[in-house]
């Protein structure tokens, strides 16, 4: 068992890295046990250990010393629990995972609504509030940077492009087995003190705090280290491993999406890594980034910290754009509108997402000089943004309508992520922002991008590749169940948020005066019922993966690539590579074809002229209708 | 299939249309804002309502084709036909982005450059107060009256007031919603903000004249408040001088406190 290996090495490498820092410390005259260093380092080893056990030694770094590499690839279930280098399985791993972790971050968020039934501490105290608060934030924003990219991003790109697997598989599985140590570090920090300074770790008081916040840096610098590998996976495989004709104006919008966003987490994610261990730095060396005493500046990390931190949220949102824009298309059976326009808009979107980090720090007493210019270039995002709905509406206009599940979903992100926008603009506009930031405005603001957008399009995406990936239907009724549920108590719950914030609601509070208890109580009963439409997608996608009837190969009757294979795809995804030939969104184009699939390996498609005249796509679609 | 078109889009504009009125109704008829009791909130009011009267037109523009399209547009069952390879041709992309652009820099514009404008715009202050944040409490010192308190913020009405806001340990953040104004008080830096009082009240009678933290700080992050007290400035007067008695003792207590260590 690999994972058996792994904790054994992990344990092994922590057990060294503890000795050497007590060794060390002993050695330079210091006391022999200090909590902080002794965990960073034995942190450091167990993670080089966990990481070889799993399989990079056996599979990779063998390769390194001249020894033979042992390539066991397990089968069956085994492989879900192992260094397995096929996308498809990562991909799955992934979500997964994360869709777990979704759940459990959910939870924590009843706990929260239970505490702010009524006001004064009713539940739980001070402290745990906090650290309640702190771990359902940062879980909910690694679930939200990493289900769609790593989840169904792993899962469909090499499909969507045609491609056998990604660039580097085993960077890949590499990038997935780096997250059990972060989910455990959270934990964690239960048992350290706690963390108690949300996501966003603001020094000094990240700086001052209990010793869970060196877990949570560890963690979420691990995590980063995870999202830059997969950046540079996706862009390489989108750059490098496009089937013959698959130009990139032939790429699926989700593809796009992805490349576009894997842009961000390649190149920004290194700031945020940069901030938490300056944080480190002060703990552990005693440096002084932030600490106004010894001559540090607080707003320094605030910087860094945005400068990741705001292009990471078009991390979350453009592949909601991309896969929403997919799902759009696919079951209004019409062509993508403005296709041309839209991977422009993303690009600008991710251009801009680096000038506009301060809009966050317009009350935190950053120079004047530098609100002007922050509010233009925040505003100016509305632009590019404003291309994806042209898309979308103009996709469903005139269209055929099939309103199957992922197509509600798809539905509702255009609506939900229309209100998050548009509330966006009184948090960009700085005389709006100095009362709205910091409250529950705020709060309801981000939670309409990040669930009503992303989490939204992470659902249509689950139900429409769920057969692709599983081999078999879900039940359409429980789909819509789950929407109806999810959709009305969801607005239900954050609506009114922005009344609570707007009325004097600030943010990261288990108390509040007296005359917010009503709306509070509105807010928290409208948060259960929400809670428990995912009871209803679990069942439904738990049920349906065992027991739910076989799917076609093509469902939907969709043209792009991965539809064109078996439920799920075998292996190597393609007998033969296959040779795109026009739009992935042709619908309503008489002969219209995406691409042509050869059955036989022997033959290379790119030679056979007159393959081309079969429609692939719809002749393939015929089979299942 | 142009006809066509046509007929759903003069659908949808009057969709639209009627949506809008409507919205606009609800919007200049119900006021979301709660009571506001400073000049400087005033503008950040005004800011509100404008984006908000901005916003509804884009709002319903989208609910209008999104709510139409789904009502008209939806196919029982599976869809047997393809609909119609529409393209966005470039008087309707470039008309969308000019549409777009042109509404998104007049917000920039108004209320955004103005609005700031305005609040940028200081007179000479009539008090000083010198605020500083430490976990969990705010501690208010008026230098001029050489008044210090940490059980209430007293403010004159109609006066000018200037708030120096520094923290002592982490980051905390000065708001009072009542005036819609707010800034982080930084340990290592002196932050300012100005307000003007506009009715005298207490927080007994409105909740949100109280200053309350709004940035994380810790344990007691949820309970750092300080009520305030917006009075005529001859009960401000009246109300110095009783304070400066009892700052005055306490500097005093605390003088004999560090005689009797050292």
């Amino acid at each position: 068992m690999p994972l058996v290996q792994a904790f054994v090495f992990a344990a092994i490498g922590g057990v060294f890295g503890v000795g050497v820092t007590v060794a060390g410390r002993v050695l330079t005259g210091r006391e022999a046990w200090s909590l902080e260093p002794v965990v960073t380092v034995g942190y450091i080893f167990a993670l080089l250990g966990w990481l070889l056990g799993i399989g990079v030694w056996d599979q990779w770094a063998r390769e390194w010393l001249g020894l033979p590499v042992e390539h066991r690839q397990h089968r069956g279930w085994a492989r879900y629990f192992a260094f397995t280098t096929d996308h498809k399985v990562v991909g799955v791993q992934y979500l997964v995972t994360f869709v777990a972790l979704f759940l459990l971050a959910g939870l924590l968020a009843m706990l929260i609504r239970i505490e702010l039934m009524a006001p004064g501490m009713t539940f739980m105290g001070l402290g745990t509030y906090n650290q309640v608060m702190s771990l359902h934030g940062i879980v909910m924003v690694a679930v939200a940077v990493a289900t769609i990219i790593g989840g169904l991003g792993n899962y469909t790109v090499p499909l969507l492009i045609g491609a056998e697997d990604v660039a580097f598989p085993r960077l890949n599985a590499l990038s997935y087995w780096l997250v059990p140590p972060v989910a455990i570090l959270l934990i964690g920090t239960f048992f350290t003190g706690g963390l108690d300074t949300g996501w966003t770790a603001y020094p000094p008081l990240s700086d001052v705090n209990a010793a869970g916040q060196v877990l949570f840096n560890l963690a979420v610098i691990t995590f980063g280290l995870s999202s830059i590998l997969g950046g540079l996976n996706f862009l390489v495989t989108i750059a490098t491993l496009r089937a013959p004709g698959m130009g990139w104006g032939r790429l699926p919008i989700f593809v796009w999406s992805i490349f576009a966003a894997s842009l961000i987490s390649l190149t920004a994610t290194q700031f945020l890594a940069a901030g938490l261990m300056m944080i480190l730095f002060d703990r552990l060396l005693g440096m002084a980034f932030f600490r106004a005493s010894a001559g540090g500046d607080p707003l320094l990390y605030q910087h860094v910290f945005w400068f990741y931190s705001h292009p990471a949220v078009y991390i979350m949102i453009l592949p909601g754009f991309g896969l929403a824009l997919e799902v759009l298309s696919h079951f209004s059976r019409k062509p993508l509108f403005g296709y041309r326009l839209v991977p422009g808009g993303f690009i600008a979107i991710v251009v801009l997402s680096f000038v506009v980090w301060a809009h966050h720090l317009f009350t935190s007493g950053m120079s004047d000089a530098l609100h002007g210019p922050f509010m233009v270039t925040t505003e100016l995002i509305s632009i590019p943004t404003g291309l994806v709905f042209l898309s979308a509406l103009g996709t469903l206009w005139l269209g055929r309508l099939w309103l199957t599940t992922p197509m509600l979903f798809g539905l509702a992100f255009v609506f939900n992520f229309l209100i998050g926008g548009l509330t966006g603009i009184y948090l960009a506009d700085v005389p709006t922002d100095i009362h709205l930031q910091d409250t529950h405005f705020v709060v309801a603001h981000f939670h309409y991008t990040i669930v009503g957008g992303e989490i939204f399009a992470l659902f249509a995406g689950i139900y429409y590749w769920f057969p692709k990936m599983t081999g078999r239907m879900f039940s359409e009724r429980w789909g819509k169940v789950h929407f109806w549920w999810m959709f009305l108590a969801y607005h239900t719950t954050f609506i009114p948020m922005f009344w609570a914030g707007i009325h004097g609601m600030n943010r990261r509070v288990g108390d509040y005066p007296a005359e917010l208890g009503d709306v509070n109580l509105f807010i928290s009963v409208a948060a259960f019922v929400m809670g428990g439409s995912f009871v209803v997608f679990t069942a439904n996608v738990v049920w349906s993966w065992v027991r739910g009837p076989r799917a076609v190969a093509n469902p939907w009757r969709a043209h792009t690539l991965e539809w064109q294979v078996a439920s799920p795809p075998p292996i190597e995804n393609f007998p033969a590579t296959p040779v795109v030939v026009g739009s992935p969104y042709a619908y309503g184009v008489p002969g219209a074809v995406h691409a042509v699939l050869t059955t036989a390996p022997a033959h290379t498609p790119a030679a056979s002229g007159g393959a081309q005249a079969e429609p692939a796509g719809p002749a393939l679609a015929a089979d299942s209708a | 299939m142009v006809g066509r078109g046509r007929k759903h889009a003069l659908w949808v504009a009057l969709l639209w249309i009627t949506l809008t009125v409507a919205g606009e109704a609800v919007v200049l008829t119900f006021d979301v804002l709660p009571p506001v009791a400073a000049e400087e909130g005033r503008v950040v009011d005004a800011a509100f309502r404008l984006l908000t009267i901005l916003g509804m037109p884009v709002f319903t523009f989208v609910v209008a084709v999104l709510v139409y399209s789904v009502l008209v547009f939806r196919s029982r069952g599976t869809p047997e036909q393809d609909g119609p390879p529409l393209v966005a041709r470039p008087l309707i992309a470039g008309a969308w982005l000019v549409a777009t652009s042109a509404l998104s820099i007049y917000v920039i514009i108004n209320p955004g450059l103005t609005g700031l404008a305005e609040l940028r715009t200081h007179r000479e202050p009539d008090v000083v107060v010198q605020v500083e944040g430490s976990r969990w409490q705010w501690k208010v010192t008026y230098p001029r009256q050489q008044v210090t308190s940490n059980k209430e913020l007293v403010l004159p009405v109609n006066k000018h007031v200037r708030f120096d806001v520094t923290a002592v340990d982490v980051v905390h953040s000065f708001w009072i919603p009542s005036f819609r104004m707010k800034i982080d008080a930084v340990p290592g830096r002196v932050t300012t903000v100005h307000v003007t009082p506009t009715q005298t009240g207490t927080e007994a009678q409105d909740f949100n004249l109280r200053l309350v933290c709004a940035e994380l700080c810790g344990l007691g992050h949820s309970l750092m408040s300080l009520s305030v007290r917006v009075v005529e400035q001859a009960d401000f007067d009246r109300w110095v001088s009783s304070a400066r008695t009892a700052t005055a003792a306490d500097g005093e207590r605390q003088q004999a406190l560090a005689g009797s260590r050292s």
